[in-house]
């Protein structure tokens, strides 16, 4: 592989008390391209998206071991800021969770967190990360109006969008269109396809033919080991492994 | 006869119906038991407080001669009473919004920490308020500090904050780890999280604990008794005696004079309606601050 | 390899709210030991078992036997408790399994209200109808005579005082009975009462016990509705009909005013003591019973 990797996994293992969910995976994300993981569900493949950003640190009695590098620095190394680290990813949930205020102040939430308090300067920004998410013409009429109140397909992108104003590298999605109707998910995944440009985006799913239409890269998981990583259309068309090759054509799911 | 056995169960049927209507009617019976003997409390004190029930007992202190049947008010113990709640709940909310703060964002639900912490807020929980009476005057004499609105103040609070801790981290446990994590990942601080973000979602719930508490605190006699004085003026000052309703009943009642009796009742009227002022406040509150919740 | 879970700019505020955390702990021993601390003259005089079952209480003749109070507080809570709880499930489990909407929606309110009436309106509830009803109906009833202000007064407000917050927590949990579950019961062939008798109850048992606690450390502690009923004679308890004299209404009426009879301050901070540790131990023991049984559900 010629591609550069900002976001790079090295001897990664988790463990949920005796339960070693994660096995000495290794893994280069490829810069501006849309890595899919996939495998059947129980393998692990949420818990990688989580360890990438720390949020594994949050839930009680796991342990990490290895090492996650982005742009060269181990982010589990002790001295890291979480919060610095977080920043630097943008995460898309399952079930989009919108924050408890109003449309605008969930765009603007990041970037007051940083100190940014001039209001032209943030209207600016909710506009601009607005547009870039796809919600700006369904919603500028209405941005102090509670974000609860949007479709549940407005409110991923209003997550999107939320999460690009704190201007990170990477993108990284769980299965962020599995509580969406089809045409929002069509929505959302467009808007991933367009910002891939300029992010490193990692997509967790479970929908094959999602991993079809977006991946560029795609990583099988299989009960937590990391069987077959390559480009799409050597994984998902003609992969080397036996138990790929069962998964794509649905023996085992 | 082979419908022999089908009749036994039929008959055991029966039986057993029988026993549901009787337990039935049993439960029906407490039920409206409980319902009215409780709708006779209030109506009772109603009823007996009519004849006093006058503006002037709002809007007037009491004047001398008072407690011989004479004219005036408890407008002192209406105003007293808000003072020392109003007071109490701060100061409990000082405390108790912080401590829960800690107790959810810093530590592990399981660490020894987190149950000590937890175990003596039970304990707290559990102490009869006469007893805190009893604590607050002990401070009092250590401090050289005579029964005022500021010694029934913290005593109240203490009375308070168990109840609001206990409402608060119940409430604030109830937030989704998702929405939690969503702020995380943005980047945010735990402490931003909790202050910009959980406390939000909670708020409402927040409302809630903060008026519960207000409504018990008011009504709690054994906590002022020895703490707070009493007074037949309105209190200006922190370190004045301050005037209560529940005492005010309480030494209305023990009166010989029939007169003052019934301003005990009229009193008791009024404490009535402050508490259900509130109980209704924070339903309302709670489903209007509600706008931004995520459910 | 330790990492650090939490960021740098957590570490101020962590240091700023812990005090807060801690600050509860600190009360409940500084309660504790000033009343230990106050307590300790007169038990460096007398043993503590001596000062427990004596039953004389002569404070100007430096006689402190607190057992005539200790049993008018246990008799006072055990008969409300009595009165209350049967009442309370019946109730709970009449609106929570059969009370039509309408009827709930009737009660939920006035029970909300009620727990939060000020005790001394209960009190006073007490005084009006509570008191007469013992001496002119229900002593005679008995074949006895009672100015009223008695143990079963004070246990009859008690006993109402406490059911609203019974009641009110008894039906939530009552509701948190899956719907399945019922479901399966009944079809099954059992009758409603059946469902109720042998999965609802069984179901809900430890939070159910959990409610009756909660009533009852309140009804021990409870003073000033208690003392405006009960009589306050300090005497060793007959029966129902006799008054009593609780330790809650012992300091309410004696604490402030207690500096001149030598060992007397003593006394009434021990009584203060022991109401703290029967209330606090008796609700840790619930606690400690219910985490065990449901431990072993689970």
């Amino acid at each position: 592989m010629n591609q550069t990797s900002r976001l790079r996994v090295e001897n990664l293992n988790v463990f949920y008390g005796q339960n070693h969910v994660l096995k000495n995976i290794s893994l280069s994300l490829p810069d501006n391209r849309i890595t899919v993981i996939i495998g059947p569900s129980g393998c692990g493949k949420t818990t990688l998206l989580r360890s990438l950003n720390r949020l594994l640190d949050e839930q009680e009695g796991v342990r990490v071991e290895g090492r996650v590098f982005l742009d060269g620095q181990d982010i589990y190394q002790p001295g890291v800021d979480i919060t610095l680290v977080r920043k630097r990813m943008g995460l898309l949930s399952q079930k989009p969770q919108v924050l408890p205020m109003s449309i605008y102040d969930n765009v603007a939430f990041g970037p007051r967190l940083l100190g940014l308090r001039d209001r032209r300067h943030l209207d600016d920004l909710v506009e601009k990360y607005l547009r870039l998410a796809g919600l700006w013409e369904e919603v500028k009429g209405r941005l102090q109006e509670p974000a609860s109140r949007l479709s549940i397909g407005q409110q991923q992108r209003l997550c999107l969008a939320r999460g690009l104003a704190v201007e990170p590298e990477v993108i990284l999605g769980d299965e962020p269109t599995s509580a969406l109707d089809p045409q929002s998910s069509r929505n959302v995944e467009t808007q991933l396809l367009n910002l891939k440009e300029n992010y490193t985006i990692v997509l967790v799913t479970h929908i094959l033919r999602q991993a079809r239409r977006l991946a560029d890269y795609v990583a099988f998981l299989y009960f937590g080991e990391l069987i077959e990583f390559g480009p799409a259309s050597e994984v998902l068309i003609s992969p080397r492994d036996s138990r790929t090759r069962a998964y794509i054509t649905g023996e085992i799911s | 006869m082979n419908n022999e056995p089908e009749r036994g169960i039929q008959r055991k049927l029966r039986k057993r119906l029988r026993v549901e209507s009787f337990f039935k009617l049993l439960m029906a019976a407490s039920t409206w038991l409980v319902l009215a003997s409780l709708v006779l409390i209030l109506a009772i004190i109603l009823w007996k407080s009519l004849p006093a029930l006058k503006l002037s007992m709002i809007t007037r202190n009491p004047g001398s001669g008072y407690y011989l049947g004479r004219e005036g008010g408890i407008l002192n113990a209406i105003l007293g009473s808000l003072q020392v709640v109003f007071g109490a709940t701060l100061l409990a909310l000082a405390i108790a919004l912080p401590a829960v703060v800690f107790l959810t964002s810093y530590l592990r639900q399981k660490s020894w920490l987190a149950e000590l912490i937890r175990f003596s807020l039970d304990v707290l929980w559990g102490i009869p308020s006469i007893v805190y009476g009893a604590f607050g005057f002990l401070i009092m004499i250590t401090f050289h500090l005579r029964a005022s609105l500021l010694a029934g103040m913290i005593t109240v609070a203490m009375v308070e904050l168990p109840i609001l801790s206990r409402a608060l981290e119940e409430t604030i446990r109830l937030v989704p780890s998702d929405l939690k994590e969503a702020t995380y990942s943005l980047g945010a601080s735990r402490w931003q999280t909790a202050t910009r973000v959980v406390l939000r979602q909670v708020f409402p719930g927040l409302v809630t604990a903060v008026l519960m508490a207000m409504g018990r605190g008011l009504g709690d006699a054994a906590a002022v008794l020895f703490t707070a004085g009493y007074t037949d003026k309105i209190t200006t000052s922190l370190l004045q005696p301050v005037a209560t309703l529940p005492l005010a009943i309480f030494f209305q009642l023990n009166s010989p004079f029939p007169e003052v009796q019934q301003r005990a009742y009229a009193s008791a009227a009024i404490l009535t309606v402050l508490v259900l002022f509130i109980s209704l406040a924070s339903r309302r509150l709670s489903r209007r601050l509600g706008r931004h919740k995520i459910s | 390899m330790s990492i650090q879970r939490l960021s740098r700019r957590d570490r101020g505020p962590e240091l700023a709210t812990a005090p807060f955390a801690f600050f509860p702990v600190a009360l409940a021993g500084a309660i504790f030991l000033a009343l230990l601390i106050k307590a300790w003259p007169l038990l460096s005089l007398k043993s503590l078992s001596s000062l427990i079952f004596s039953s004389t209480w002569l404070p100007s003749r430096g006689h402190f036997g607190l057992w005539p109070f200790i049993l008018g507080t246990i008799w006072v809570t055990i008969s409300a408790f009595v009165l209350a709880v049967p009442v309370a499930i019946l109730t709970s489990l009449y609106l929570s399994e059969y009370a039509p909407a309408r009827v709930k929606r009737i009660f939920q309110p006035i029970l909300d209200l009620l727990a939060g009436l000020p005790s001394v309106i209960y009190g006073m509830w007490g005084v009006l109808i509570v008191v007469p009803l013992v001496s002119k109906y229900l002593a005679p009833f008995f074949g006895r005579q009672s100015s009223g202000y008695s143990i079963l007064a004070a246990s009859l407000v008690l006993a109402l005082m406490i059911l609203p917050t019974i009641i009110s927590v008894s039906v939530e949990v009552l509701n948190s009975v899956p719907l399945a579950l019922k479901e399966a019961a009944l079809s099954l062939g059992a009758t409603r009462f059946e469902v109720i008798r042998y999965v609802v109850m069984k179901k809900s048992f430890p939070g159910m016990l959990a409610a009756c606690v909660l009533g009852l450390s309140r009804a021990f502690g409870e003073t000033i509705a208690v003392l405006m009923v009960v009589g306050n004679v300090p005497a060793i308890p007959r029966s129902l009909f006799s008054p009593a004299y609780p330790l809650p209404a012992l300091l309410a009426n004696n604490y402030g005013e207690m500096m001149s009879i030598p060992g007397y301050e003593s006394a009434l901070n021990l009584a203060a003591l022991l109401l703290l540790v029967i209330v606090v131990g008796f609700s840790l023991l619930a606690r400690w019973y219910l985490v065990r049984i449901s431990r072993r559900s689970s």
